[in-house]
């Protein structure tokens, strides 16, 4: 963009600016308000999945509610408490939402980025890490035992699933050779547009993976455990009122759209799909954008879906789900995705590999033939470490109940 | 070992999860439970010294007010109490037409108190308003029968207040159809959960001899394993004249008690197509005609009667000195004799799974305070 604004005639340093600028004003004004319509969507959705109709009197189906509750939270008391840690507590909301927004700086918009940062993916989960210390500032801050209570959990889920959460996109870094998102995005668009990394059995599981642990890190059911509204209230958020609990739920919903994107980006092939390259052009980039979207929010369905079905995990298990159950599959994953690369990319990717240690044995093969014997192997290890695992995790599930109907003794014996 | 300090929880009285002005006061070592101290009397309205001074009908709405899902319970147990005080013969279509009350509003109170546990347990509301769903159903039945959905106020000494017409009788027939879909759809949303059994089973464990020695009832008791259903051990007004099983849990746990209260429902919906079926005309009167409602007086003398409400056993105990109100007068409420094994059964598990073993006691206020 500051290219064309040079060529318009402006100096290169204001160019730059101006164009940041305008990058700047369509992140916040982009997730703020894609958030709000976020909110309206999911309660629709919602609703619909419970036999009621959900908010539907503001506006056109209901579409401005999000504008008249926007309205409602600013003009609601700001209430501190007494005793809290006045700045801690201030400071919370804005560590929350801050980190949310940065992370919204590298996420491409369809093939358009704002940001094309050379560590993109280290930078968006580092961003997500910064939210465990808001929470801690909130939980802390506050001076109540329910919110002290939230942000221990909330540390303390965040920190555990950021480990796999990481080491989930590394077949990912892995079968790219990079760890830019645009890279990323542009080695998926092979197959006219379809070579998504979810299709190879390296992806699914991975795409799997991160999508779970990223609900974790989003405090999506069936782990919203840190603000479980039956047990400890509103967790880190029970002392705030007003605009600042306006900023955290804004921070939440756009820390789940950003996962969102971030996941389709990085397993469904981002803004790639039939026919954009075809197209080319600004159409080709707005298709792109359609197709983006659309995969974004489709994946936030199942988040909906997921919320309005099962019940929240404890916190024990939520610790053993994430240390037994999904990193040792993070770990079989990059094993196999090392095969997938060893086999498919050895001589590409890294030329001096095949140096150091020759040409690999299916060099000669067509790509076909290669990308079959991929294909197979990772499926068997993939494959068999998801059956291992579940078999290992397994319950004995024995019948609970029995009904009898013969004239009862008081069963006092 | 790490140096831990204890923590002392205020869970209620204004919680989410705490089913009305429940308070526990609870110590924590991190998350897991050490202690637990229930607190209640935050919605005590005085109802047994008004059960004294009240003449005999008059009291029969504040019955309404003890457990508030099912007034209709009430009003039949504290009925049958007075109807044994003073000898009072109950013609069989009022008896079935209680038996038919009965009967929905347990279907109601286990399809609410089953998705509020659902809903404790962090499953957003999908249950609840499924049961929900239902429960306005049976509700709109009641209001056409008895004039008010919740306060009821239906049964009468020697009857009920009103008859039922054939609209009734093709409308039930009508919302009984979908009953069996809303049975399977609740157990298909959640019953073989990995989640739910995480979190259910081998939660809140309830020995059997502990529940007998609290002399915990109704759903809670037959979850731990003992066959005790007061329709079967005593059976009153028309029971025993239907063909229906009592469901048993095997554990004692939360899950077991989820079950039992999904398979009560189905038990419930074959004793409503048998009293349909089986109900006599309207020949015999729908109320005893003979008794005097407003100026009814009990010879001198004392009765205890009881009926299986949807959360145990329901008693009323009535002492008479021959005048127009009770001497003494008090209820065996089960929401609050079942509240009552609550401590023993959250001991050593954490706060996630205290307001879930809470959930599946299954209490109303309105019957624990009085």
């Amino acid at each position: 963009m500051a290219d064309a604004l040079t060529q318009l005639g402006f100096a290169s340093w204001l160019s730059v600016l101006i164009a940041s600028i305008i990058k700047v004003t369509l992140i916040l004004v982009g997730g703020s308000v894609g958030m709000m319509f976020l909110t309206w969507y999911e309660r629709r959705s919602i609703s619909y999945m419970q036999d009621r109709r959900g908010p539907n009197r503001v506006g056109p189906q209901g579409l401005l509610q999000p504008i008249s509750e926007a309205i409602k939270t600013m003009t609601k008391e700001d209430a501190t408490p007494r005793d809290a840690d006045k700045i801690v507590h201030f400071l919370a909301p804005v560590v929350m939402l801050g980190a949310t927004v940065l992370s919204f700086a590298v996420i491409p918009w369809g093939r358009m980025f704002p940001v094309d940062l050379n560590a993109a993916v280290l930078f968006v989960i580092a961003t997500g890490g910064l939210h465990s210390i808001g929470m801690m500032m909130a939980g802390w801050g506050s001076n109540n035992k329910f919110a002290l209570l939230g942000g221990m959990r909330g540390v303390a889920q965040l920190i555990s699933y950021e480990i796999p959460q990481v080491m989930a996109i590394i077949p990912v870094v892995l079968m790219t050779g990079s760890m830019s998102l645009q890279k990323i995005v542009e080695a998926q668009n092979d197959f006219a547009g379809l070579g998504w990394y979810v299709f190879s059995p390296v992806g699914l599981l991975g795409f799997a993976l991160f999508f779970t642990a990223s609900l974790a890190e989003g405090e999506r059911t069936p782990f919203d455990i840190p603000e479980a509204d039956s047990e400890i209230i509103a967790g880190y958020m029970t002392e705030y009122s007003g605009m600042k609990f306006a900023v955290f739920y804004l921070s939440n919903y756009m820390s789940n759209l950003a996962v969102c994107f971030v996941t389709a980006t990085l397993y469904l092939g981002g803004g790639n799909g039939p026919g954009v390259d075809a197209l080319g052009g600004i159409a080709g980039g707005l298709l792109s954008l359609v197709y983006f979207l659309l995969k974004s929010f489709a994946l936030f369905f199942v988040m909906v879906l997921i919320r309005a079905t099962v019940p929240r995990l404890r916190v024990d298990q939520l610790m053993s789900f994430a240390w037994k159950f999904l990193l040792p599959l993070v770990l079989v994953n990059i094993l196999s995705a090392s095969f997938w690369v060893a086999l498919l990319r050895w001589d590409q990717q890294w030329p001096q590999l095949t140096e150091w240690f020759g040409a690999p044995s299916t060099a000669d093969a067509t790509n076909w033939g290669r990308l079959a014997i991929a294909i197979v192997l990772t499926l068997l290890i993939n494959a068999g470490a998801v059956a291992l695992i579940m078999r290992l995790t397994n319950r004995n599930v024995q019948k609970h109940l029995y009904t009898t109907d013969e004239e009862l003794a008081l069963g006092l014996s | 070992m790490l140096k831990t300090e204890e923590l002392q929880i205020n869970i209620g009285p204004q919680h989410p999860s705490t089913h009305g002005v429940f308070r526990m006061l609870v110590t924590v070592d991190g998350e897991t439970l050490v202690d637990l101290k229930p607190v209640f009397g935050y919605l005590h309205r005085n109802h047994e010294q008004l059960g004294e001074v009240n003449t005999y009908l008059q009291n029969m709405p504040f019955t309404d007010r003890l457990d508030y899902f099912n007034s209709m319970v009430n009003n039949h147990a504290y009925a049958r109490t007075i109807e044994t005080l003073a000898g009072v013969e109950v013609p069989e279509r009022a008896q079935y037409i209680r038996v038919i009350m009965d009967e929905l509003s347990r279907i109601l109170n286990h399809a609410t108190a089953m998705g509020f546990m659902l809903g404790d347990m962090g499953a957003w509301q999908t249950a609840l308003l499924w049961g929900m769903r239902e429960r306005e159903k049976i509700l709109d039945m009641f209001e056409y029968v008895s004039g008010a959905r919740m306060m009821c106020n239906y049964c009468r000494f020697g009857g009920v207040v009103r008859d039922i017409d054939d609209w009734f009788i093709t409308e039930l027939k009508k919302l009984m159809q979908g009953l069996p879909h809303y049975f399977d759809d609740f157990e298909g949303l959640l019953l073989n959960s990995e989640i739910l059994l995480a979190r259910a089973r081998n939660i809140g464990v309830l020995p059997k001899d502990l529940a007998l020695a609290y002399s915990v009832t109704g759903p809670v008791l037959r979850g731990s394993g003992v066959a005790y259903d007061i329709r079967k051990a005593e059976p009153y007004a028309v029971y025993d004249r239907f063909k229906f099983k009592v469901p048993v849990g095997t554990v004692g746990d939360v899950y077991d008690r989820f079950l039992v209260r999904i398979a009560e429902m189905r038990e419930s919906y074959k004793i409503l197509e048998q009293a349909l079926e089986q109900l006599p005309d309207a020949t015999g009167g729908f109320i005893n005609p003979k008794v005097k409602q407003q100026s009814l007086k009990a010879p001198a003398g004392e009765a205890y009667a009881r009926v299986e409400s949807p959360k145990g056993e329901l008693g009323f105990y009535v002492v008479s000195d021959g005048t127009g109100s009770a001497y003494r007068y008090k209820v065996r409420a089960p929401s609050f004799i079942n509240l009552s094994a609550l401590a023993d059964m959250c001991k050593g598990y954490t706060i996630a799974d205290v307001v879930v073993i809470l959930g599946s006691i299954d209490i109303v206020m309105g019957e624990v305070d009085r």
